[in-house]
């Protein structure tokens, strides 16, 4: 089976609120072992892309097929690993509390320390998660993302008020789970972060407007930085 | 001080409540509601209590007394023998009767004192006080016709007692009430936080089926609540000596089926709210009607008739029931009407859970 292959396949995608199309017809594919990345301004649907991956979206119309398995599934979101856009965790727990927690309804027992480690909290795993730092609490988010240890891990915003060095070992990170087989979705507004990616998918008013590797991106636009890649493609498309 | 400041903070609110209509309308409509039910309960012209006339007595006095009573606006008396007016009594269709005996216009009119023996139902401090009142007043009317009788009532109780008191009534209902109000007040905001802190988010995004985070949910809150009852029943039994002629264990029963009943409540209604301030509003909203119509302060037989069927729409209505009638009728699982109470009550659990876990459905997609 050829689908075999991608861990994300999205076809057609439509979502409306009103009158405002969110997602106007979207479709990409992720092969397994990817690290993807999702680029895009404030308000061009990334979040909503990433929510109708794991079915909190329905869309009207168009497939998504996540690990095989078309959405909605509950099951299949067992191997995947769905990191929000706002940190959002028990404020009165401890950091392993709420960790065991999203072990547990996730169906695994231990990872715990392991995950902690990824973000760098394993120190801090007995801090009520209200009195960490704003940094932390996303870190201590992405850590209940990663702590099944999911085949997919869709990833909003993942760095988003992280210090330099921490995001550096992330991405070192994310690229390793990637070898290791992991899927990974990420959404980013940061170009050096883009880099990063194996391959990048611009969105815009809902639609993908362009998709390809760094280099590609860049021959495309015929320019040499990514940024002005992404610039110049926005403006082609919206012309 | 800044004026300036100050009415920043006061525009700031008033555009708040601009922006949320609901808070508004609750804010204007809500005391108008809930006073215009009180004032419906109060003077909408319900029943009055039901009494049972028995006149034994041979002479004319008797039946003077009891024309009296049966014009009474007070209560409805009507005559009956003294076998029917105590099926009535225990069947619960009267709240008493009086006892005129058969030497009433011999000893009356011989000066000596008149002995009256008046039956109470006695679960009702209310009734039973207006029914004494309305003897009191009968006799006052009689002596002003016939010119000083004494009287004196020999009070019996069928269930209660003289000392059964107004605590005993209200302890009764309570009892059930405060568990169920602090558990559906803690469960809606708990559950609303869950959405507002976006963990809702992460559960709906995980294996976890909607009725396993429903059934999650009332576990946990079920244990606080069972612990609370618990706790609330060993202090009115034990400090306050609330009385209890009923099992303690089939209390502990109608409360716990109240706390889940009060818990799925909870989370279902919070499908309707977006903030934790919203959900304040369902107090008002949803258990301050329930308080008054429940038949904890006004026993529902008295209130207007279409209040009544409202009444017997409450799941709380059948909870006080069947409370009073456990701890101060001593009922146990024999009886139909407690069998009934507590039939509804679990019904209604069973259809909070099935709304709340549909209602988690739909809000996501
Ligand atoms: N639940 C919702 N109800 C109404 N509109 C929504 C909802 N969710 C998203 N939208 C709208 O859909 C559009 C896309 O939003 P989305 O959150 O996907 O953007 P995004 O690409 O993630 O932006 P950002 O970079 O700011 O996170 C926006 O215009 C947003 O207002
Ligand atoms: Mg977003």
């Amino acid at each position: 089976m050829a689908s075999e292959d991608f861990a994300v396949e999205v076809d057609g995608v439509v979502k409306r609120f009103g009158s405002l199309h969110a997602l106007a017809g979207v479709s990409l594919r992720i092969r397994q072992g990817e690290v993807y990345g999702l680029l895009g301004p404030n308000g061009a649907g990334k979040t909503t892309l990433i929510r109708s991956l794991v079915g909190l979206v329905k869309p009207e119309e168009g497939s998504v097929t996540v690990l095989n398995r078309r959405m909605p599934n509950l099951d299949v979101l067992a191997h995947v690993g769905y990191m929000t856009q706002q940190a959002a965790l028990y404020p009165d727990l401890t950091v392993e509390e709420n960790l065991r927690f999203f072990a547990a309804i996730n169906g695994v027992h231990g990872g715990i320390r392991e995950a902690l480690e990824v973000v760098g909290l394993w120190d801090r795993r007995g801090s009520i998660v209200s009195s960490l730092s704003g940094g932390m609490r996303t870190r201590c988010s992405l850590a209940c993302a990663l702590v099944h240890k999911p085949e997919l891990l869709l990833l909003d915003e993942p760095t988003v008020g992280v210090d330099p060095l921490l995001r550096m070992q992330l991405w070192d990170r994310f690229q390793k789970m990637a070898r290791e087989g992991t899927t990974i979705l990420v959404s980013s507004h940061v170009m050096d972060e883009a880099e990063r990616c194996d391959r990048l998918g611009l969105i815009r008013f809902g639609r993908l407007l362009a998709e390809g590797t760094v280099a590609q991106l860049q021959a495309r636009a015929g320019v040499n930085r990514l940024e002005d890649a992404f610039l110049k493609l926005s403006e082609a498309s919206a012309a | 001080m800044s004026r300036r400041r100050i009415l920043a903070i006061t525009r700031r609110l008033l555009q708040q409540f601009r922006h949320d209509r609901r808070t508004l309308a609750l804010l204007f409509g809500a005391p108008l509601i809930i006073l215009a039910l009180l004032g419906y309960i109060l003077r909408g012209g319900g029943d009055v209590p039901a009494m049972g006339v028995v006149n034994l007595d041979e002479g004319p006095l008797g039946a003077l007394v009891a024309s009296t009573l049966e014009s009474s606006r007070t209560v409805a008396a009507s005559r009956m023998s003294r076998q029917e007016a105590d099926a009535k009594l225990h069947a619960g269709d009267l709240a008493g009767y009086v006892l005129l005996p058969a030497d009433f216009t011999n000893r009356a009119q011989q000066q000596h004192a008149v002995v009256l023996g008046v039956e109470l139902e006695g679960t009702e401090p209310a009734l039973s006080g207006t029914i004494m009142q309305a003897v009191g007043q009968a006799f006052t009317a009689l002596a002003s016709q016939a010119g000083g009788v004494r009287f004196a009532t020999q009070v019996s109780y069928l269930h209660g007692g003289a000392n059964f008191d107004t605590l005993d009534y209200f302890g009764a209902a309570f009892i059930g009430l405060v568990v169920f109000f602090l558990v559906f007040v803690v469960t809606t905001v708990a559950f609303l936080r869950e959405r507002s802190q976006g963990t809702l988010e992460r559960l709906m995004a995980s294996p976890l089926r909607r009725p396993e985070i429903v059934l999650g949910y009332m576990l946990g809150f079920t244990v606080l609540a069972l612990v609370q009852a618990i706790e609330v029943l060993a202090f009115s039994l034990l400090l306050l000596h609330v009385h209890n002629s009923g099992n303690v264990g089939l209390i502990f029963l109608l409360e716990a089926l109240m706390a889940i009943v009060a818990v799925n409540l909870g989370i279902f209604l919070s499908m309707f709210a977006r903030t934790e301030f919203q959900a304040v509003q369902f107090i008002p909203l949803v258990i301050v009607p329930q308080m008054l119509l429940s038949g904890i302060i006004f026993p529902v037989t008295t209130e207007p008739g279409p209040l009544q069927v409202l009444s017997r729409l409450l799941p709380l209505t059948y909870a006080v029931t069947g409370m009073r009638d456990i701890m101060i009728k001593g009922a146990d699982l024999s009886w139909s009407s407690l069998q009934l109470d507590l039939a509804v009550v679990l019904g209604f659990a069973i259809l909070v859970i099935i709304a709340g876990a549909t209602t988690l459905r739909r809000r996501i997609a």
